[in-house]
């Protein structure tokens, strides 16, 4: 008996019939079960096991390898800070500390308030455009300590429903690795990437 | 087979097997590299590092791990140049930058691969000044095992043993990087039947067993090879002991049975052994209470009864019931005392339960536990294999997973092999008759299509509520379907195999021969003509009192019935009962003699198992008091009775056996302890003296009620040695009834509420158990738990929940 709503049963049913083995459809249900309950629990483990055909040992052993599948309850918003070597070449430190003293959450920390989550991550691929910073998995580049302080502020104040990587970049970003191209309509709207099998993701066409 | 590959390591040439793995190649020729994490039976993974070696295959010399790479032609290999022992040197170093120097507190401290090859090719010291890792310690993964996660090496054998071979992952790598540490999920213990095996192959002492933690050194250990007496297969194990006491089972790799995989119940049951409830004296019941007495008096006693018993009343009069507990010396001892020195013909080691003697014993074509290997279906119709015969299960497990084997298992609910079969059938207790009978007619197409080729049929008693001769009936089917298969048939009991082929039925004398008074083995004389009854049968004359005296032989009649009523009344009914036994059990309560024996590790013999393999089993303790092996008791019977059997010791009664039955011609001690050490299939020359060819018999149907009850036997039960067993005892499931969850809803019943099961047998309360396994229309009842009541075997149920 799932303890998942329907439609994320729905969804994982979906995303299982992709794959020719069960077990493959592991990492994407172990985001399903974030998404259910705003981080990763144990209970939710056990729940991919079962989905899966994996026993919960196996489930966590995935889960726990990755970093992004959070076990602890992270805000609202997760900032992440790159600090791996051409971020840390351009300031990428200046900015986690920028990041932290503006929000008053240290690093691997939420604040009371479950608004804020703060970590500093290794590489994100986006080395042409250091320093490097993700809320929700959303790309921003060239993010100087300023502009991160008013991205801390924003976040606070405006508190949007969802977050979407090219309206940030305008707002806070710098210099970017290379031309985007068209504009990203879909933005994430938790801790977790956005990804339409998932359902975690808000298209503009969305109300 | 293609081609041999020339390889030469260490300037040494040798021709192997290609595609043989380099480290197992030049261990097999004499050139030992070091590893920690490559274990002969489990697939390569490389974790460790351990086993680098440069390797030349003409591409000048690289550093590869010898345990992933294949043999190919004209390789040369160095396994202890300077550059691969400046590897070893490092990866020395790393793995003891976070293992603790606490070998002295260690259990693996003497016997440890780390130990031993930090000494031999590690650098000597270390460069890591920082602050090794801690853990919690120890963290009990199960009720057996403890875990001491500092100590772990990250070798990834216990995981791989966990998913490739036992197929219940329950531990694994858990976090990453330098916090990888190997455990379970919370409140998921590693409860598997064979986390023991796991403590045997962990190179370091991270995992250790309860019954054995701090308990000896292995220098303080003796140790001598036997096979167990729980599993049918007999897996073959070394028993080490310290100051007459077993500490610890070691499985030993026998390529024909058990590959030195152990079941927890065959690893640990030797608890019972050291057990105060053992019994040490002989004890005579006066006045209601039991008394010790000596041997002679009790010798006397019971020799004199008997006699005077056969005397008056004829042989007929007399019940031998068991003999499947010890070996093959004591089975041989017990049959020609029953036939010469009692007169009966009334024998029978199978207790009523299983398929037929003759089946057992002398099915044609009886099939071995390795045919499994490369048949190219195995179709399994019987107990569930992980339940009741855990090598069997191993081996059948692999084949499927491995080695690309067709499996089918049919089983009224879903067994240990389903995740691994192709094709599986469910069918209503009792109703297996009607399912045979559908597929001779040609249905399941998808299922009988793959019973043809090379098929080994594992046949045995399902279900409580099936026939027993079911069996027999699949085999004759599989035949008519596929020519000559391969036939396992099962039953329980320790050495029920060994007891059969020395003739411990009615209708069998020793070496499968079939009864009768002209067979007779020439020493024996003169044996009785009429033929005896079996257990269900002695029963019956007990309660029409057409029998006075019952000899039970490590027999538990009552505790074995599934209607112990009938037989406990049978057995306060005979005027005379007397017991030979290692512990007291619900019928030697009516003895009026109990005899002492001694048991596992205690005595000196052989056992055959279910595929007809005869092993020697050794002695290296002795029984606790004054306890005796049955032959020893059963030879002085013999001598009071006046009809002395003389048979000296148990290696004459071997040479006796040899001489006079003729399926085990040529079968010696010696054979088995240096020619032969995984044993020996019987018969020697592949002539059978009897064959039994398979009937396919009428059955009933399935009754038409809409709840039946499929009751069977699992691992864990209120068996009199696991009862006595201070771990094992406690991992058995109790009086509880699986419920599919859809039948729990229109029951009312929610997971481990008390529900009433009334059967035409019997009634009790038993624990709701939710489970998607036992289908709709089913309830599943593990049989003989502790505290469970005895529903008999008709399958017509209700259940109701408990208010």
């Amino acid at each position: 008996m799932s303890m998942w709503s329907q439609e994320t049963q729905n969804r994982a049913k979906e995303i299982i019939s992709r794959y020719p083995e069960k077990r493959s459809a592991v990492m994407p249900l172990l985001y399903l079960a974030m998404a259910e309950e705003g981080h990763l629990t144990d209970e939710g483990m056990e729940e991919v096991a079962d989905w899966v055909d994996l026993t919960p040992a196996q489930v966590r052993s995935v889960a726990s390898f990755y970093t992004m599948y959070k076990r602890e309850r992270t805000g609202q918003y997760l900032v992440s800070c790159c600090t791996s070597i051409s971020c840390m070449l351009l300031g990428g430190d200046d900015v986690l500390h920028a990041i932290e003293d503006e929000s008053g959450v240290p690093h691997g920390e939420t604040d009371a308030e479950g608004l804020l989550s703060v970590e500093h991550v290794e590489c994100i691929g986006a080395c042409g455009g250091a320093v490097a910073v993700q809320v929700n998995y959303e790309l921003i580049e060239g993010v100087t300590p300023e502009k991160a302080r008013e991205l801390v502020r924003w976040l606070k104040k405006a508190r949007p429903e969802s977050v979407n990587t090219d309206e940030m970049q305008e707002l806070f970003g710098g210099v970017k690795s290379f031309d985007w191209g068209i504009k990203e309509e879909d933005a994430a709207v938790g801790p977790y990437p956005a990804f339409q099998p998932l359902g975690t993701i808000k298209s503009a066409g969305d109300s | 087979m293609s081609e041999p590959v020339t390889i030469k390591v260490d300037g040494k040439e040798f021709e192997v097997r290609p595609g043989e793995l380099l480290i197992k190649a030049a261990e097999d020729h004499g050139t030992y590299i070091p590893r920690f994490c490559w274990h002969n039976r489990m697939k390569p993974v490389g974790m460790c590092r351990m086993c680098l070696v440069e390797v030349d295959t003409g591409r000048g010399p690289m550093m590869v791990t010898a345990c992933t790479n294949e043999v190919v032609d004209g390789m040369t290999v160095d396994t202890q140049n300077e550059a691969v022992q400046k590897a070893q040197e490092a990866v020395l170093e790393f793995l003891l930058a976070n293992h603790p120097l606490d070998c002295p507190v260690c259990d693996k401290g003497g016997e440890c691969p780390l130990q031993d090859q930090a000494m031999a090719y590690g650098p000597g010291e270390s460069r890591f000044v920082e602050i090794k890792r801690t853990f919690e310690k120890p963290i009990p993964i199960s009720e057996l095992v403890l875990l001491d996660r500092e100590r772990c090496i990250l070798c990834a054998r216990c995981t791989r043993f966990s998913e490739e071979i036992s197929g219940d992952p329950l531990i694994e790598f858990q976090d990453r990087g330098n916090k990888t540490e190997v455990n379970t999920f919370p409140d998921h213990p590693f409860s598997s039947y064979f986390s023991g095996n796991t403590v045997q192959i962990c190179p370091v002492g991270a995992l250790t067993a309860k019954p054995y933690r701090f308990r000896a050194r292995p220098w303080d250990l003796h140790m001598v090879e036997s096979s167990s007496f729980f599993d049918t297969a007999h897996p073959r194990l070394s028993i080490h002991v310290s100051q007459n006491e077993i500490l610890r089972l070691v499985g030993i790799d026998s390529e024909p049975v058990n590959h030195s995989w152990l079941s927890d119940k065959d690893r640990f049951g030797f608890e019972h052994v050291r057990s105060e409830n053992r019994l040490d004296t002989p004890l005579v019941r006066r006045g209601g209470e039991l008394e010790p007495v000596s041997w002679s008096e009790a010798l006397d006693m019971v020799g004199n009864r008997l006699g005077l018993i056969v005397e008056e009343s004829g042989g007929d009069s007399i019940a031998v019931i068991g003999g499947a507990s010890g070996t093959n010396e004591d089975a041989y001892a017990l049959s020609r005392f029953a036939r010469t020195v009692l007169q009966t013909n009334n024998v029978d080691a199978t207790m009523g339960e299983g398929p037929s003697a003759h089946f057992l014993a002398a099915s044609i074509d009886r099939g071995l536990i390795a045919d499994v290997d490369d048949a190219d279906t195995v179709l399994v119709w019987g107990p569930d294999l992980k339940e009741t015969h855990p090598t069997l299960y191993l081996r059948v497990r692999r084949a499927a997973q491995e080695l690309g084997v067709n499996l089918v298992v049919i089983h009224p609910r879903v067994t240990g092999l389903d995740d691994r079969a192709t094709a599986t059938l469910r069918y209503r207790p009792g109703g297996g008759h009607e399912l045979l009978s559908d597929l001779s007619d040609g249905s399941h197409e998808q299922v009988t299509s793959l019973i043809s080729g090379k098929v080994v049929a594992i046949v045995g008693q399902a279900s409580l509520a099936d026939d027993p001769g079911l069996a027999e009936s699949v085999a004759a089917f599989v035949r008519e379907k596929a020519g000559t298969p391969r036939i396992i048939p099962l039953a329980n009991r320790a050495n029920i195999y060994g007891a059969l082929d020395m003739g411990l039925a009615p209708d069998l004398l020793p070496g499968r021969v079939a009864y009768g008074p002209e067979a007779a083995p020439e020493p024996w004389g003169e044996i009785p003509a009429k033929r005896g009854l079996d257990t269900p049968g002695m029963l019956d004359a007990l309660s029409e009192e057409k029998i006075r005296a019952v000899l039970l032989v490590g027999a538990d009649p009552v505790g074995n019935s599934h209607e112990p009523e009938l037989a406990s009344d049978a057995l306060d009914l005979a005027e005379y009962v007397v017991s030979i036994d290692t512990f007291l059990n619900d019928s030697n309560h009516y003895a009026d003699v109990i005899l002492p024996a001694a048991g596992f590790s205690e005595k000196d013999g052989t056992i055959t198992n279910l595929e007809g393999r005869v092993q020697k089993v050794n002695k290296i303790i002795p029984a606790p008091g004054q306890g005796r092996p049955d032959w020893s008791i059963l030879d002085d019977l013999s001598t009071v009775m006046g009809k002395s059997m003389g048979l000296g010791s148990p290696e004459t009664i071997a040479k006796e056996v040899a001489a006079v039955a003729p399926a085990y011609q040529g079968i010696s001690w010696d054979l088995l302890e240096w020619d032969a050490r995984d044993g020996a299939v019987v018969p020697l020359d592949g002539e059978q003296p009897l064959t039994h060819i398979p009937v396919r018999a009428k059955g009933t149907k399935a009754p038409s009620a809409e709840l039946l009850l499929h009751q069977g036997r699992v691992m864990y039960d209120d068996g009199v040695r696991l009862r006595n067993c201070h771990y094992l005892s406690r991992l058995a499931p109790g009086p509880v009834a699986h419920i599919h969850p859809d039948e729990a809803k229109r029951l009312g019943a929610r997971e481990g509420v008390a529900v009433r099961v009334v059967t035409s047998k019997g009634e009790g309360e038993f624990a709701a158990r939710i489970d998607e396994g036992t289908p709709e229309g089913v309830v599943f009842v593990p049989l003989h738990q502790p505290g469970a009541a005895r529903l008999g075997t008709d399958p017509v149920v209700r259940v109701t929940v408990v208010t």
